[in-house]
């Protein structure tokens, strides 16, 4: 069934729109289109799902690369439709939903905040719930509201499979009263988040992963899928007993075998061939930008997002081990969080003896903050500009970790790009 | 345990630290070695009980389910009120400032009991204060708090204050506890809405607690990232206002 006269109206009104903000430099234009579309047609998005949307995935963290691993896992049946940019809201859900053939199947990322209405719109298959932990406390609601309004969401959609983290409390809340889920052992390193019960406000008691609550016997529900993380190495177990080497995948750290367990999981409820799935995740290298090497100015940088507490506990695992520098963008525009007090959240003790370069709009938060954590740190505007004060240490290295928050980044990836094509 | 140790407790930073304000006790700790002190932290979580013999008690932000587990678990342990009888130092924040009174809002707006440990008692603003917040301190502020307050708030809390509690501070830009002052003092307690975390972006705090505890003045200690976060913060606050 083709979309009605008023969605195809509507998304060619925004595609201009978007061309014309391409034009003016002000980015994709996928959000200013989308935006307009869905103002002409505000049921654009239920018509142009159409029963064909197999999942939608939704997690504070891991969103972007979870969704590029099941959907390159996906195309074992075909084209699939996708954000290649990380675009998540309803506008950016609306633009990847036009930009197809009307019966591709789509796997969608999307922001936790717009789940609710996302999910009410296209009808998936499947939906993926990975974590929820604190990041962007002005705009977002506080943990445990989100996990409520999941919750409500999924009560309305009892035909919905779920596949969730029985390691997270605070995603088993929203998910354990929908009649068809399928619990992943996807572990949780940043546990400061669910403490407490999201129901009775009980602190959890926790054992290893297993936890469970006191006050109201809400326990960690018995995992089907197992993440198998040993001395740096990942694995999933699959309900069968069968085992799922994920080695092979390039992009790294224990937070990705987990998205890619959890991303499998949802194969299995797919049908797909599951070796083949594993092998398509193998092939994924660098998903919009992050882990990618890119030559900024005078410095070449290896490119990582991190935009809240329980991604940054993680990704120090990834960098090179000290004394190599790192560079830290921190910025707080609306889409990095106004309030960067997070900073003080997040372990960066673990940074010492190395010297951190401090940038972007809130370097000077970021330095107040690796102050009172005995990190040698240098505060620098530019550092990418020829001639930069940078520590020695930088000149001699053929790549430095660069870690951004998520306007910081997209401007590196944006400055990059322009000067790779000069 | 040396004589001069000072003793510092972190009230529930596993149900109240949602909005960093962990970085107090680490803006504590670096501000005591500053002036040579030696700090001794200790972190209570909920259902242990809270030592009575420290000097110094801190207490953070949180979400609305947390705040109400935090009051009922303090108020039936009686560790904090006590301590604050016999003369103990405390810091309050955001939810833990509001907790500290006689009740706040919980999840759905209804009143739930505080632990009444200065008098002053919140309800909910017509809209969430959500950004950068300066205030001058008050003339009620204790002697060592001088320069402009700094922090960013995020709350929906209106508080008001009673005839034992005094304002901290009057706001320059921002909402505090909506009535034009921010935060409050009785005794050697002092409670605010400022996150950032508070103590980090104005040392000041941290000194006069630190000062209330030894009993004795401290010398004035500037460091160069402090004073131009400061600078940076208050300069955007008041091109934007």
């Amino acid at each position: 069934m083709s979309p009605t006269l008023r969605t195809r109206f509507a998304i060619s009104v925004g595609r201009a729109a978007a061309r014309a903000s391409q034009l003016a430099g002000r980015g994709e234009g996928m959000v200013v289109g989308g935006k307009i579309t869905l103002k002409l047609a505000p049921r654009a998005i239920a018509d142009l799902a159409n029963g064909r949307v197999a999942a939608l995935v939704s997690a504070t963290n891991g969103k972007t690369s979870t969704t590029r691993l099941l959907a390159n896992a996906v195309e074992q049946l075909g084209p699939v439709l996708t954000a290649q940019t990380g675009a998540n809201m309803t506008s950016g859900v609306v633009t990847v939903l036009a930009n197809g053939g009307e019966d591709t199947v789509a796997v969608l990322e999307v922001d936790e905040a717009y789940l609710p209405m996302v999910t009410a719109d296209t009808n998936p298959r499947v939906i993926l719930l990975g974590n929820l932990s604190r990041d962007q406390l002005d705009r977002m609601s506080e943990v445990a509201m989100t996990a409520r309004k999941w919750r409500k969401m999924l009560a309305q959609h009892p035909e919905v499979i779920v596949v969730a983290n029985a390691d997270d409390p605070v995603v088993t809340y929203a998910a354990e009263q929908a009649p068809k889920v399928v619990w992943v052992a996807g572990g949780q390193v940043w546990t400061a988040d669910s403490a407490v019960c999201p129901e009775c406000g009980t602190l959890l008691t926790r054992d290893g992963a297993s936890w469970h609550c006191t006050g109201c016997q809400r326990a960690r529900p018995d995992p089907t899928w197992f993440l198998e993380w040993v001395d740096g190495v990942g694995a999933a177990l699959a309900p069968d007993g069968k085992r799922y080497d994920l080695s092979g995948l390039l992009l790294p750290g224990r937070f990705n075998a987990s998205n890619a367990t959890m991303a499998l999981a949802v194969c299995g409820q797919l049908g797909l061939n599951l070796p083949e799935s594993v092998d398509r995740m193998c092939r994924v290298d660098a998903v919009s930008g992050r882990y990618a090497v890119v030559d900024v100015g005078a410095v070449r940088i290896r490119l990582l997002l991190a935009k809240n507490p329980a991604g940054w506990t993680e990704l120090i695992d990834v960098m090179p081990p000290a004394p190599a520098p790192v560079i830290v963008t921190i910025n707080s525009n609306s889409a990095d969080g106004r309030d960067p007090s997070w900073l003080w959240d997040v372990p960066f003790e673990r940074l010492r003896g190395r010297t951190v370069i401090a940038t972007g709009d809130r370097r000077r938060d970021l330095a107040v903050r690796l102050l009172h954590a005995d990190v040698d740190h240098v505060v620098i505007a530019d550092p990418y500009a020829v001639g930069a004060p940078l520590p020695t240490a930088t000149r001699n290295l053929d790549v430095i970790d660069n870690a951004a928050t998520y306007t910081g980044f997209h401007a590196l990836r944006t400055r990059a790009a322009r000067e790779a094509g000069r | 345990m040396t004589e001069s140790m000072i003793r510092i407790v972190s009230i529930y930073p596993t149900l109240l630290g949602t909005y960093g304000d962990g970085g107090n006790v680490l803006a504590l700790r670096h501000r005591a070695h500053l002036h040579g002190l030696d700090v001794e932290i200790h972190d209570v979580t909920p259902g242990e009980s809270v030592p009575t013999n420290a000097d110094l008690y801190v207490i953070g932000g949180g979400e609305d389910t947390a705040q109400v587990a935090a009051a009922n678990a303090l108020r039936t342990d009686g560790g904090l009120a006590g301590a604050v009888d016999r003369g103990a130092t405390l810091l309050a924040i955001c939810a833990g400032y509001q907790l500290i009174g006689t009740e706040f809002p919980d999840a759905v707006g209804n009143p739930a009991p505080g632990v009444g440990i200065i008098d002053i008692r919140t309800d909910r603003l017509s809209q969430r204060a959500v950004g950068e917040l300066v205030a001058q301190p008050a003339r009620y502020a204790p002697s060592g708090v001088a320069d402009f307050l700094t922090g960013y708030e995020n709350h929906a809390g209106a508080t008001h204050l009673g005839a034992d509690a005094q304002p901290f501070a009057v706001v320059e830009s921002g909402i505090g506890n909506g009535d034009g002052t921010e935060g409050a003092v009785a005794g050697h307690v002092i409670g605010s809405y400022l996150h950032g975390p508070c103590l980090a972006r104005n040392p000041q705090i941290a000194d006069q607690l630190l000062s209330w505890v030894t009993d004795r003045e401290l010398t004035q200690i500037v460091e160069d990232d402090v004073v131009a976060l400061r600078a940076e913060r208050i300069d955007y606050v008041s091109r934007n206002s």
